[in-house]
């Protein structure tokens, strides 16, 4: 997985991990826009670049099996990564591709995965990442999570 | 007033979002209008698109065995050949006929009657090369790991049972001192 740096072009490989307990010192409203100390229960993912321990990016889900089914509950880039001027591009796709992966490994031809972002911006999801909208959720599956993992999963 | 708020979070959609459920019901009547959607679209699946799904899903299963060692009887190289014939072939002897072996042949590798030959991956490397082609990355590699994978948790997780007999033919009679 890649993300690019918006100025230089220059393209840097990205690792997602799980977070660990010693992250949430570093985890402040302040830098990722929630307080992410109340997922701590919760499966946390962390975007880095590899080689690098700074966090740009930030995902919480809660899995659905009876539903086949991962449900995106949290979900931000770092503050530098927010709007026009962000520092890198992709962290967002790298990061819904993650979880599309882990709902595929698990779901295979079932896999499904969710949001709910707010209206104004529900649009976005389904223009950028293909998403199918039910009520007030946002959702991809087969065939189109197949796509969103293909384009940002090179491995 | 509204519209540039509007505006501002269009912009800036992507710094996050928070999807959180407030109750397990609200959870309950999202998932339950959300499912008839989607076994609607289901249906609608063709053959070749849950075939793609299920190539995608035996990859992650794979890479994710590869990330961890597993310690327990069973044999996951034989499972993963089964579960990739299964999802391509609607007859095992059809992928045998492919790759030029015998069925027995193949029917012994997938149930541990035997130990697949260095030619019988290598075909299951070319072949899954062309299966994925078209369905996602799939290096070529990954069916050797798989292999050498469970051959070194095996070794390392039967040492009761081979250690004894094997040390026995062990010694170093030079450079160091036992």
């Amino acid at each position: 997985m890649k993300i690019i740096n918006t100025s230089t072009e220059k393209v840097y490989l990205v690792e997602i991990l799980s977070v660990e307990d010693e992250d949430f010192n570093s985890l402040g409203e302040e830098r990722y826009f929630f307080d992410w100390e109340t997922e701590r229960n919760q499966e946390i993912y962390k975007l880095q670049i590899v080689g690098s321990k700074d966090i740009l990016g930030l995902m919480s889900l809660e899995r659905i099996p009876e539903e086949w089914r991962i449900h995106v509950r949290l979900l931000t880039v770092s503050k530098e990564n927010k709007g026009r001027n962000k520092q890198f591009d992709n962290i967002t796709g790298n990061l819904l591709a993650y979880a599309a992966k882990l709902a595929v490994k698990d779901y295979g031809e079932l896999a499904c995965i969710s949001l709910r972002p707010k209206t104004q911006i529900a649009d976005h999801y389904i223009r950028k990442y293909g998403m199918t909208v039910t009520g007030l959720t946002l959702s991809i599956e087969v065939p189109d999570i197949l796509t969103l993992i293909n384009t940002y999963d090179h491995e | 007033m509204n519209n540039n708020k509007n505006n501002m979070d269009i912009k800036d959609a992507e710094y996050g979002v928070d999807s959180r459920y407030k109750s397990k019901r609200e959870r309950e009547l999202d998932g339950a209008a959300l499912m008839e959607e989607r076994l609607r679209r289901m249906r609608n699946l063709s053959r070749d698109q849950i075939i793609r799904a299920k190539l995608l899903q035996l990859k992650l299963q794979m890479e994710d065995y590869l990330k961890k060692p597993i310690y327990d009887k069973r044999n996951y190289f034989s499972e993963f050949v089964a579960s990739y014939v299964d999802i391509i072939y609607s007859k095992r002897s059809n992928f045998a006929k492919d790759i030029d072996i015998t069925p027995v042949m193949l029917s012994q590798v997938i149930n541990n009657h035997r130990e697949p030959k260095d030619e019988f991956i290598m075909k299951l490397m070319i072949h899954s090369e062309k299966a994925y082609k078209n369905v996602c990355s799939f290096h070529k590699k990954t069916w050797y790991q798989v292999y050498f994978h469970e051959k070194i948790c095996d070794t390392m997780s039967n040492q009761d049972n081979w250690r004894p007999k094997i040390e026995k033919h062990v010694k170093i009679s030079e450079f160091i001192n036992e």
